[in-house]
């Protein structure tokens, strides 16, 4: 089974390690493989809205640079962990810019899905999701961000997700729980 | 509150001159040049590249009366683009505060007819007015954006009345420095054609235009390729 970790942190940021570290461990321990990809050092450019992955070069971007493997591992991973600093409620830019990236593996068509219109989906099936922010301002955006988290899963139809913020005022010590309770929701761990 | 002076047109679209968001935001500006202001334009693709980029669009930023920040949803929140050129500027008027504070405007649009895929992008942007130290001046939202085919506002006659209607409206209490009334912000958010409708030609006639440029691109045969599936096949 195949985990990877995109890692949107802007910069050196001890409690994202922190949590990164904690997850290699866990689901080491349970026999994963893991890859864990920090962004930031990725040349990833930003997607361009010119839909070519789905009317020029179907199911592959474009632009020929880290983006195309993200589409890639997503697909062939059994669970894709998105980490990341909370920022005005949603995403880094660093962990967007791959997010955006990620459109190929949905189709252009349209459906209607729980009563709105969603782009339909590529593959049979996509990895569990697990979604992680930290948060310098209790709580304040938490709700945001959960919020964010469930209109992606509507479009990315996960078989289990769950999302979870650490608040970085926290002890370091309290990530290896933290992520083990978020593990246990996407049902990665006993 | 002072009569705001200028007017900044910042567009988060990769698109830039050829976006939907242009057109929207455009149609704005141009009502306040009207009454007096003078316009800026800038695209935030071009300026995020690098240092002297990103220091332009502080400068551009921190001069203007007016910013309306106009931008496409993408993955259900903002481009990356767009959200670095907000971390910019939320950290460098944190870490140097300024005595102006811009009236900020969103125009958020998609190529989704229902509002609610722009709600979480619509926070993420108060957000941001908040913590960079702007002032709140309304939102417009626009779904359907595909059916603009980023041609100005004024030559799609009828079905854009209300968001013209609603943006002339927002003109009027901006220039004064205010905020939008939220009439003015319903009414240019309203849909194109009833919802029921938006839905079902998105679903029918989209289906042909993806087909069609597919086509033009001799790219049809593949369109439900799963190129990274094989390796994946034994995994579940």
């Amino acid at each position: 089974m195949k985990a990877v970790i995109f890692n949107g942190a802007r910069e050196d940021d001890s409690v994202i390690s922190a949590i990164e570290s904690s997850l290699i461990k866990l689901l080491g321990e349970n026999g994963w493989a893991i890859e864990a990809i920090h962004l930031r050092e990725k040349q990833i450019g930003g997607c361009l809205g010119c839909f070519g992955c789905w009317v020029k070069t179907p199911g592959v971007c474009v632009i020929d640079d880290y983006g195309r493997e993200v589409a890639k591992k997503i697909v062939q991973s059994n669970l894709m962990i998105w980490l990341t600093p909370v920022t005005f409620g949603g995403y880094s830019s660093e962990l967007k810019k791959a997010l955006d990236r990620s459109i190929p593996i949905l189709l252009p068509y349209f459906e209607s899905y729980k009563g709105q219109i969603h782009h339909k989906m590529r593959y049979d099936k996509y990895p569990k999701l697990l979604v992680i922010g930290t948060e310098p301002r209790n709580n304040e955006y938490e709700e945001t961000f959960l919020a964010l988290t469930e209109r992606n899963v509507l479009n990315l139809r996960p078989p289990k997700h769950a999302t979870g913020v650490f608040q970085k005022n926290e002890n370091l010590d309290k990530t290896l729980p933290f992520v083990e309770d978020l593990l246990r929701k996407v049902e990665v761990v006993p | 509150m002072n009569q705001p002076e200028t007017v900044l047109l910042l567009n988060g679209s990769p698109k830039c001159e050829k976006s939907n968001s242009r057109q929207i935001g455009k149609f704005l500006v141009d009502r306040l040049e009207e009454k007096g202001l003078k316009s800026k334009e800038a695209f935030i693709v071009r300026l995020v590249k690098n240092s002297q980029g990103s220091e332009k669009l502080l400068r551009l930023v921190n001069t203007a009366g007016i910013i309306v920040f106009t931008t496409p949803l993408y993955v259900d929140s903002l481009p990356s683009f767009t959200i670095k050129a907000m971390e910019v500027i939320r950290d460098r008027r944190v870490a140097e505060p300024q005595v102006e504070s811009p009236l900020l405007v969103a125009v958020i649009n998609c190529g989704f007819p229902e509002k609610e895929h722009m709600e979480i992008a619509l926070k993420i942007i108060k957000n941001f007015s908040e913590e960079a130290n702007l002032r709140w001046g309304g939102a417009i939202i626009v779904g359907m954006g595909m059916a603009l085919n980023g041609e100005p506002l004024s030559e799609k006659k009828g079905m854009t009345r209300n968001l013209t209607k609603g943006l002339s409206l927002a003109a009027v209490a901006l220039a004064e420095g205010q905020p939008i009334p939220s009439e003015a912000e319903k009414l240019a958010s309203k849909s194109f054609l009833p919802l029921f409708l938006e839905k079902t030609m998105l679903r029918a006639f989209g289906k042909r235009t993806w087909n069609n440029q597919a086509k033009a691109n001799r790219a049809k045969p593949d369109m439900y390729a799963r190129p990274y599936e094989s390796l994946n096949e034994t995994q579940y």
